[in-house]
């Protein structure tokens, strides 16, 4: 009961502080009003301690004893000063995130730049159940901090609020600021598992084809060496298999393909992208030239990383709303 | 700050909680049983080896066992967990065992504030200079300690973090001491500590036996508190009478059993009339005290009357009553005849002294008895005795042997107002004289906020009567003989202690004598000012900052708000400090001083694009004078701005040259 009272606490205050402080950029620089600090569960024993401590002094008219107890005191306080400015000033950005396929964990870079003449300690990033850190930022230098957050479905996860803390020094206080940038992570639809082939290309596409044909069919893998083309390396493979492998065409021509959602009439649509992810990643892997047509977009025949990622973007997106 | 790797984090960690652990415990090994600082260090060894030899430590079951035992064994040491050193004991055995099983940084940081703990209760006890400055050191490796074992990532190299420690210290130091001068110090205890007040504690027991005891703490526990209405009495007057010891059997004196007469109306007042109104703290023993010589008096309220004893000690009846408060208003005259006649019988009771005792003593009494002087006479050359120079008053006197007045008459001649008290009893008995020992309390301390007396223990004092057939009972006090200031004061206070006798021993060694009095004079401003700190001195501090007796809320509100402030301006100072000193930055900050002194000499500011070389070298063609300095500016600059420097030599540098760099040079 107690810990979900604290769970709603925490739900309020985040609620508060996001009405009161809007908005972030990209890159915020940390001032005052959005630093908020509270005791650790350490502060709140080292805070009885001085005041059992106060008590004592009293009562036994301890003079020595009240100047430590208010020695001990002013470090409290000056802990919690610190701890505040630790954080202040400080400038977090967010550093971009890679594209994942849904099921796999999106990564976000959160990076922490530290323009003070002090070093910042023991700084940490955390969001609902991910954290990074403890990390160290020396003066004048930057830190990187991941967050990681699991994906399921496709199209844009967010971070909608992440929080940078710090406990130094001495783990009294702990200070943080909450962030609210619009950071979000891009998911690519679940490549279905290989299994039905890629669809031959079709005399449709022969008259968008200007890509001049010089790699082989390809036969199968060998093994990796030092020196290998790395468009020819098999990623999957080595996903699959922990083995880098390289991929070796036959000689011939490469035949283009454009993947078309119509195609896939026996499918469902979640499947339907996935299905044409599968063909996307396959054709490039292969080496092949392949475009994309959706209901609501076409996107012309590619061969390049970029392409790739074009398409996938299209099939993540697909049907998603801004 | 640079790391340190963290597979020796742990280890670190734990010598950082041992050294904290073991530091704190040290001020209370003296006090406590020897088995105890073995326990400790047996724990903290046992834990190394655990860590560093692979020990294996006591499991679960065993660590409660222990627990269990220790705690068992400080019960049948002490009789009881409450008070300073049984709870300091504990504390210290709870610790140790705790310091076995420390694993998580959550145990760390607990042992850490215990050892805060446990050095702040060694200061309960009192504390001289050498012990605050222990403490301070102390205080310093704990919050190096606090700093490693609170962090989170590896610990922290020692050197920087011991300095930022420090720095936190030294920037706690101003709130320290603003507590420490505003806080409003309340006059009296908040509650009783049973087992504190037990032998040894000065205070009034109904019967003294000065040669045994040898150190005579000093408890703070309230006696009674008193509020005058109108005039109050001088401190020197300030006689609060309690037991009077009448029976002397060679080594403690006690009270006569039994009423003899009334003597309310023997006693004849002369003026300087006192009233006031008492307020008893509950202690069961049924003694009202009041100053001498009550001449009327209230009940004690509830059914409690007060009654004056045949040795005009007054007491509440029916005696144990007094366990709940006792309030009761008394009008007393400080100056008074008590003239109540004595029987040839007790003429004789009064006199008596056992046979055969300190015969040295009886020798010098019958030299004060030549020539046949008066009772006053006899007196006065029995204070003459403790006039010489060598008496001191002390609370750590030696122990007294057989003839308890001889020793101290002629050997030890150290002790305080029991041993004055006895001895000179003693002798006026042997001059024939009928005296009595009277205890009771000296002075009292005036509590500034609420405008009324507190009467310690600390307070607590003897004196004597001799009886005259003319005078009836002289109050004679050998202190003032020897010790007056405590006297004029009204209080005794801890730094008597010991200081005459650091002088005493060393005797006739010059320069030691002088060092002994140099380091007694910084002790006693210490005493005074540091120790001595409370709310007397405050009130004093306060009239002076123009404050005339604050309420303790408006005294309060005062800290906190100057507390506030300070913390502001700490708030202020750290951003200045973070954004001075920053390398990069100083080097550009540098750099614009340069181009401003360059801009007096009619080179065109640097423009949009423009590199700090190319600038330099349009700076060089229009001041060909001063190429040389433009060159090593430029390269100083470009080594503390783009390039590492640790040390901060380029910087350095580029300020001392640009600092140089003269306005002087002519255009070309």
């Amino acid at each position: 009961m107690f810990g979900a009272r604290l769970e709603r606490t925490r739900y309020w205050a985040a609620v508060w502080a996001r009405r009161r402080q809007g908005d972030d950029a990209h890159a915020v620089t940390l001032k005052r009003r959005r630093i908020y600090i509270l005791p650790t569960r350490f502060g709140i024993i080292f805070g009885a301690t001085v005041f059992a401590m106060l008590l004592g002094s009293l009562n036994y008219g301890a003079s020595l004893g009240f100047a430590l107890t208010f020695l001990l005191a002013g470090l409290g306080l000056v802990t919690m000063q610190h701890c505040h400015n630790n954080l202040l000033a400080m400038t977090v950005r967010f550093a971009g995130a890679d594209p994942v396929f849904a099921g796999e964990e999106a990564r976000f870079r959160i990076s922490l730049q530290n323009t003070a003449a002090a070093p910042r300690l023991d700084l940490v990033a955390d969001c609902d159940h991910t954290h990074d850190g403890p990390v160290d930022i020396a003066s004048g230098a930057t830190a990187a901090l991941h967050l990681h957050l699991s994906t399921t479905s496709r199209g844009w996860v967010r971070l909608s609020r992440f929080s940078v803390s710090t406990r130094h020094p001495g783990n009294l206080f702990r200070a943080w600021t909450w962030v609210h940038m619009d950071a979000r992570c891009l998911v690519y639809p679940r490549p279905t598992p290989p299994g039905r082939p890629l669809p031959a290309g079709s005399d449709a596409i022969g008259t968008h084809s200007t890509v001049t044909q010089e790699e082989d069919d390809f036969v199968g893998l060998r093994d990796a060496v030092l020196g290998d083309p790395p468009r020819r390396l098999a990623w999957k493979a080595f996903a699959r298999s922990d083995r880098l492998m390289v991929k070796q065409f036959a000689g011939g021509a490469e035949r283009p393909c454009l993947f078309d959602w119509n195609d896939l009439p026996d499918l469902g649509d979640e499947e339907k992208l996935s299905q044409l992810s599968r063909w996307c990643l396959d054709a490039a892997d292969a080496r092949q030239s392949f475009g994309l047509v959706l209901p609501d977009q076409k996107i012309p025949l590619g061969n390049s990383d970029r392409h790739l990622h074009d398409c996938l973007q299209a099939l993540a997106l697909y049907g998603v709303s801004e | 700050m640079r790391p340190i790797a963290r597979n020796t984090s742990g280890l670190l960690r734990l010598v950082w909680t041992a050294g904290t652990v073991v530091g704190a415990s040290l001020p209370h090994w003296t006090s406590l049983p020897s088995w105890m600082p073995v326990l400790l260090c047996v724990c903290v060894g046992w834990r190394f080896a655990a860590r560093g030899l692979r020990w294996p430590l006591p499991a679960r079951w065993l660590m409660w066992l222990l627990t269990i035992a220790a705690f068992g064994l400080v019960l049948l040491q002490f009789r009881t967990i409450n008070g300073l050193v049984p709870g300091t004991a504990l504390l210290v055995v709870m610790v140790s065992l705790k310091f076995l099983e420390a694993r998580s940084q959550r145990d760390h940081i607990l042992l850490t504030v215990i050892a805060y703990f446990l050095v702040f209760a060694s200061l309960l006890a009192g504390g001289g200079l050498i012990k605050g400055l222990y403490v301070l050191g102390f205080v310093w490796i704990t919050t190096l300690g606090l700093l490693q074992v609170g962090r989170q990532g590896p610990l922290m190299a020692n050197l920087p973090t011991a300095k930022l420690a420090g720095r936190l210290l030294i920037q706690s130091v101003p709130i320290m001491i603003l507590l420490f001068l505003l806080f409003p110090r309340l006059p009296g205890p908040l509650w009783a500590l049973p087992g504190d007040t037990s032998s040894g504690a000065t205070g009034l027991s109904g019967s003294m036996s000065p040669g045994d005891l040898t150190n005579l703490g000093l408890s703070d526990e309230i006696a009674f508190r008193v509020e005058f209405t109108g005039q109050t009495p001088a401190a020197s007057e300030l006689y609060w009478r309690g037991p009077v010891l009448s029976m002397f059997d060679g080594r403690a004196w006690t009270q006569l059993a039994g009423m003899r007469r009334r003597v309310e109306d023997t006693v004849e007042y002369l003026g300087n009339e006192s009233q006031y109104r008492v307020m008893l703290e509950p202690d069961g023993r049924g003694w009202a005290f009041a100053l001498e010589m009550p001449e009327t008096w209230t009940d004690g309220g509830q059914g409690r009357s007060i009654r004056m004893g045949s040795d005009y000690q007054l007491r509440v009846f029916p005696p144990g009553t007094n366990r709940g408060r006792v309030t009761y208003s008394v009008t007393s005259q400080s100056r008074f005849r008590a003239a109540e006649p004595l029987t040839e019988g007790e003429i004789e009771l009064f006199s008596r002294l056992p046979r055969d005792s300190n015969p040295r003593t009886r020798a010098l009494v019958e030299g004060l008895l030549d020539g046949a002087p008066t009772a006053e006479a006899i007196i006065e050359r029995g204070l003459d005795v403790f006039r010489q120079p060598d008496f001191f008053y002390t609370l750590t006197p030696p122990p007294l042997g057989e003839h308890t007045a001889d020793e101290f008459i002629f050997e030890t001649r150290e002790g305080f107002c029991e041993h004055y008290a006895s001895a000179f009893a003693i002798m006026m008995r042997m001059a024939g004289l009928p005296t009595r020992v009277v205890t009771g309390y000296q002075g009292g301390e005036l509590n500034s906020i609420g405008e009324y007396y507190i009467i310690r223990q600390t307070n607590a004092h003897a004196w004597t009567e001799v009886w005259t057939p003319d005078d009836g009972w002289i109050r004679v006090d050998p202190i003032s003989a020897v010790a007056p200031e405590r006297i004029a004061l009204g209080s005794t206070r801890s730094n008597f202690q010991g200081q005459t006798t650091i002088a005493s021993r060393i005797g006739r060694m010059q320069w030691l004598r002088q060092a002994a009095l140099a380091w007694d004079t910084v002790n006693t401003l210490w005493n005074d000012w540091v120790i001595g700190y409370g709310p007397r001195l405050q009130r004093t501090l306060l009239e002076w900052l123009g404050f005339d007796r604050p309420h303790w809320r408006v005294l309060l509100l005062m800290t906190s708000a100057a507390t506030v402030f300070t913390m502001a301006a700490l708030a202020f100072y750290l951003g200045l400090r973070r954004h001075r000193g920053n390398g990069r930055d100083s080097a550009a900050r540098s750099f614009e001083q340069f181009k401003r002194k360059l801009k007096r000499l009619r080179v065109d500011p640097i423009r949009l694009g423009e590199t700090p070389s190319t600038y330099a070298d349009r700076a060089r063609t229009a001041l060909p004078d001063a190429a040389e300095s433009i060159n090593d500016i430029t390269a100083a600059y470009t080594a503390a701005r783009y390039e590492p420097d640790p040390s901060g030599d380029a910087l350095a540098r580029l300020r001392s040259l640009v600092s140089k760099f003269s306005s002087g040079y002519a255009p070309g």
